[in-house]
């Protein structure tokens, strides 16, 4: 089979529930080894994108492409082992150990001996520092500790696309900051490309390669490029407000006013 | 020992070379293995912890491992790792304690349990005397509420239990008084069993599986979405506030389903002497005469307590909840089966009593 050249394609997407549309005709891709923000205020669709990209909800329309298989039911079970979820809470089971949480996927998907699942746990939790956390349960660690064992649940079995659903928030910037340094560093060491769900500007300036960004007034992506780009260069009043914290920044001149998107790439 | 050839690194092959790792175990001191991963371009995890695994048992051993290495994975393997830091042997089993260290804990467990539960009782009963004093301060609102959900909407699965048990008492003794030719004393029987002693403790155990564990869950849940932390720094005592309603209204609302069933116990018991040829009206004579007043005021008196232990209870598991993904469930476990020792062991004790009383 070729192998696909984007981890993600998304051609014509309306993005939302049944009976309800949250954003139309969305199209963006995400390449190999690339980090790939979703941006956009609360309540933009970020995280309703996110389950379309992941086959928890079906498309209203449009096509979705990852690893080159286009996301429809039969497809679902393979594109599932392609990536890998961490949830905003971390989304741990409470009544298994760290260890056994991460060891969970291998047991399930290997046919590995049971000291080899132990080893290449306890190395993926090495990988977020957390090996000394092996034995205690989700209840006795904080939610920092919680998500970096949620991304090495999800690194265990290595896929080739890692989703993560606001990785930074409710951390404290010390930890939020050791987190992105993670995400980078399994990017550049593993190859993964990551799509993550964030708010947070200091972490998708840190770690962003590109970024997409959604605008809940107009149900629609308004931005797509790379983030020092869109900042100082976007014609958008919503995402010179969103790069700005809030605060009005100078127009600049119209780049593409015809597509509704600006691009700064 | 032959040379390990790595030809790919994915699970399936690891999970098939990973026996020569136990076959390093067998070598002796100063013996040497060779690791040839010429054919690979990258680690996968599974690789990772083959070689960290290979590396450890070898390390054990003193055997020499020799690696065919060009594109240096191996090396970049043990710059990320902390090899040195990694036992082969699989740690302890969670959970394995000794007979006596289960016992002493089980113990400690229990005494600490009881404690709570005391503290919890004692800390009930200083708030609702503080009611008596500023009764404004009664939930009068959400006691209503906890009323309606553990009584009104339990009236019909009370009253169905206690139909059915009447009619199975009625069968049961029937077969037997009848050889005797006695069976219109079933009447007696079913009046002072039921008045007495079966309605309420039924009934109680009925309100124990239903509003129990439902006021164990509630709270709980607030507990884990810290609720409770909120209520409290509002200077919103969560006695006073979740507590004090629910169990007032299950002690309420127990003696209202009691009668309910024991009337639906009677209509059962009626049915079959009917078919036994006992007329209604004699089957009433004798209920009337067996079932004194203070038989019917003992049985209302205990289901009032009864009611009163399963509230408290369903709220002090609910109070006690673990943040953990089964904590709300072991708490509405804990309340049912609680909540029906609480009501088993005070019946027993009433039982001693009255036969100690004579009444």
């Amino acid at each position: 089979m070729k192998e696909a050249a984007n981890a993600i394609e998304v051609e014509h997407l309306d993005a939302g529930y049944p009976g309800v549309t949250v954003l139309r005709d969305v199209n963006f891709t995400v390449r190999k080894g690339e980090v790939f923000a979703l941006l956009g205020g609360s309540g933009c669709g970020k995280s309703t994108l996110m389950k379309h990209l992941i086959g928890l909800n079906p498309a209203r329309a449009g096509t979705i492409r990852v690893g080159g298989l286009e996301m429809t039911p039969a497809n679902r079970a393979r594109i599932l082992r392609k990536i890998g979820v961490m949830y905003q809470s971390g989304a741990l089971f409470g009544s298994m150990s760290v260890l056994e949480n991460v060891m969970l996927p291998l047991e399930e998907f290997t046919r590995l001996p049971a000291q080899a699942r132990r080893l290449l746990a306890l190395m993926q939790l090495e990988l977020v520092g957390l090996k000394d956390a092996a034995d205690k349960m989700p209840s006795d660690i904080s939610g920092g500790m919680k998500k970096r064992v949620a991304i090495a649940r999800a690194m265990a079995l290595e896929p080739e696309i890692l989703f993560l659903d606001e990785p930074s928030a409710g951390l404290d910037p010390v930890t939020s900051s050791a987190l992105d340094d993670l995400i980078l560093r399994l990017r550049d060491t593993r190859g993964v490309s990551f799509v993550v769900v964030t708010h947070e500007l200091p972490s998708i300036f840190k770690i962003a390669d590109r970024c997409a960004m959604f605008d809940r007034a107009r149900q629609a992506m308004v931005a797509l490029g790379r983030p020092c780009e869109l900042r100082d260069g976007s014609d958008d009043p919503f995402v010179r407000r969103f790069f700005n914290r809030g605060e009005e920044a100078p127009a600049q001149p119209p780049s593409n006013p015809e597509s509704g998107v600006s691009h700064g790439e | 020992m032959r040379p390990i050839v790595v030809r790919s690194a994915d699970a399936g092959e690891i999970a098939r070379l990973w026996k020569q790792v136990r076959k390093v175990r067998w070598l002796r001191r100063g013996e040497e293995v060779l690791l040839d991963v010429s054919r690979l371009t990258v680690a996968t995890a599974a690789f990772e912890a083959f070689f960290l695994a290979l590396d450890r048992q070898a390390t054990a051993r003193e055997v020499t491992l020799r690696a065919v290495d060009p594109a240096g994975i191996l090396e970049s393997i043990r710059a990320r790792y902390d090899f040195a830091s990694y036992r082969l042997a699989p740690a302890a089993r969670r959970g394995h304690r000794s007979f006596l260290v289960f016992v002493g804990e089980s113990a400690a467990t229990c005494g600490s349990s009881l404690r709570g539960h005391l503290a919890f009782l004692g800390e009930t009963v200083v708030t609702a005397l503080g009611m008596l004093v500023h009764p404004r301060r009664f939930r009068f609102g959400d006691a209503l509420l906890a009323f309606e959900r553990a009584g009104f909407d339990g009236l019909l699965i009370t009253s169905l239990i206690g139909f059915l048990l009447g009619l199975i008492l009625a069968f049961e003794s029937a077969a037997s008084l009848r050889m005797f030719g006695v069976e219109v004393y079933v009447a007696d029987l079913i009046a002072i069993g039921l008045f007495r002693e079966l309605g309420p403790l039924v009934t109680a155990i009925i309100l124990a599986g239903r509003s129990g564990s439902a006021f164990a869950a509630e709270i709980g849940t607030m507990k884990v979405d810290e609720e409770l932390d909120a209520l409290t720094t509002f200077g919103l005592p969560p006695v006073r506030f979740l507590v004090l309603p629910r169990v007032v209204a299950a002690a309420a609302a127990m003696p209202v389903l009691t009668i309910f069933s024991e009337l639906a116990g009677l209509l059962g018991g009626a049915i079959v002497l009917q078919l036994m040829n006992v007329p209604a009206v004699v089957f009433w004579k004798h209920v009337t005469a067996a079932s004194t007043l203070f038989t019917i005021s003992l049985g209302l008196g205990k289901s009032v307590l009864f009611g009163f232990l399963v509230g408290l209870i369903g709220c002090a598991c609910g109070m006690r909840t673990r943040n953990t993904a089964d904590g709300v469930g072991v708490a509405a476990t804990n309340a049912v089966v609680g909540g029906i020792v609480a009501i088993a062991v005070t019946d027993g004790l009433l039982a001693v009593v009255c036969y100690l009383l004579n009444v």
